[in-house]
């Protein structure tokens, strides 16, 4: 049985669609983080708020998952979705653009941001062991050459370029998937 | 800036770019914080100076600080000039003189950032941060050298 992790979107999204419980538990826990992220990094809500919005955007999707047209095009839905739930939120608050409220474009490219760090985080986790330990060290945990190397008993003189080959294969990983995920959406 | 300019005569230059660029942001980073931590730990001494019950205590803390930004930087130096050396390997000819200068440049910082950790009034003879900076700096400069030498 294939492992449900290693399931493309619309794979999961069939699976979901043929009453697998075990893929909606993979569905919510696969985008719970960028819903949340959303929420709170993109509109800035509290914890509560985030809280409610994630609620309401997975039982959304519970509900209408049968009309989404492009299986691979959940991400964008649900982002769509969990937008159109933040806002409801605000509007609902009647808030008055209190000073931690971003600007609609602060608010845009706040989104543009998170939707590239978690494109590259999952084409990330598809590279080899070996490339993610080396990646990130050297930019999640800025660690030096030097340690990289101490640590993973490298000779120097290798790490730059094993780095330099890492991103090389991270950049097909993240092209390869931008040219499959180009379908329409809902 | 070499890898950059032409990202795509040899494989690895993208790869290349994108350290240094991240190196560069590091850099800029700690040399805010070395300033910083620098006018603190001057601070203290002042204070120290003038009898302030407060006393040594404070002072090493702020100081041991200030050893930790230029022994990062030094390691920082060490890395670049490893990076100038793959690019001068790799790159096309005519960049190679660029890749000399950014090694030399880093070693000088490396030298440098090394200086002010064996200045630091905590450290001392045989401190594991003293043999780091230098182990950076000796490093730097064997890479530097050897990118030198290329273009000689």
């Amino acid at each position: 049985m294939t492992a449900l992790s290693t399931l493309s979107d619309a794979q999961l999204v069939q699976r979901c669609r043929g009453g697998d419980p075990d893929a909606w538990n993979e569905l919510v826990e696969r985008f719970s983080r960028y819903v949340y992220a959303i929420a709170t990094r993109g509109f800035r809500l509290g914890e509560a708020d985030a809280e409610d919005v994630f609620q309401e955007v997975f039982t959304r999707v519970y509900t209408n998952l049968h009309k989404l047209r492009d299986d691979a095009a959940v991400r964008p839905w649900i982002a769509q979705l969990t937008r159109r739930l933040c806002l409801d939120t605000i509007a609902k608050k009647g808030r008055e653009q209190p000073e931690a409220e971003a600007a609609p474009e602060e608010v845009d490219q706040g989104l543009a941001e998170l939707d590239e760090a978690f494109a590259v985080r999952e084409a990330l986790a598809a590279l080899p062991e070996a490339c993610q330990e080396i990646l990130g060290r050297f930019f999640t945990r800025d660690q030096s050459y030097r340690t990289i190397s101490e640590e993973l008993d490298l000779p120097s003189g290798t790490i730059a370029s094993r780095i330099a080959r890492c991103l090389g294969r991270l950049r097909v990983e993240i092209e390869g998937r931008s040219e499959g995920s180009g379908g329409s959406r809902e | 800036m070499a890898a950059r300019c032409a990202p795509d005569s040899w494989a690895e230059a993208g790869g290349v770019a994108a350290q240094a660029l991240a190196i560069q942001e590091r850099a800029g980073q700690l040399a805010q914080t070395d300033a910083e931590v620098w006018e603190v730990a001057l601070a203290a001494l002042e204070r120290t100076r003038s009898a302030d019950p407060q006393g040594d205590h404070e002072l090493e803390q702020k100081l041991n600080r200030a050893a930790a930004a230029p022994l990062e930087i030094a390691q920082l130096g060490a890395d670049t000039a490893e990076l100038a050396a793959l690019t001068s390997e790799r790159c096309e000819p005519q960049y190679r003189a660029d890749a000399a200068a950014a090694a030399a440049l880093a070693a000088g910082g490396a030298r440098a950032a090394t200086h002010l950790v064996e200045v630091n009034l905590t450290v001392r003879e045989g401190d594991v941060r003293l043999e780091r900076a230098r182990a950076s700096d000796r490093a730097a400069w064997e890479w530097a050298e050897r990118v030198l030498e290329t273009i000689r």
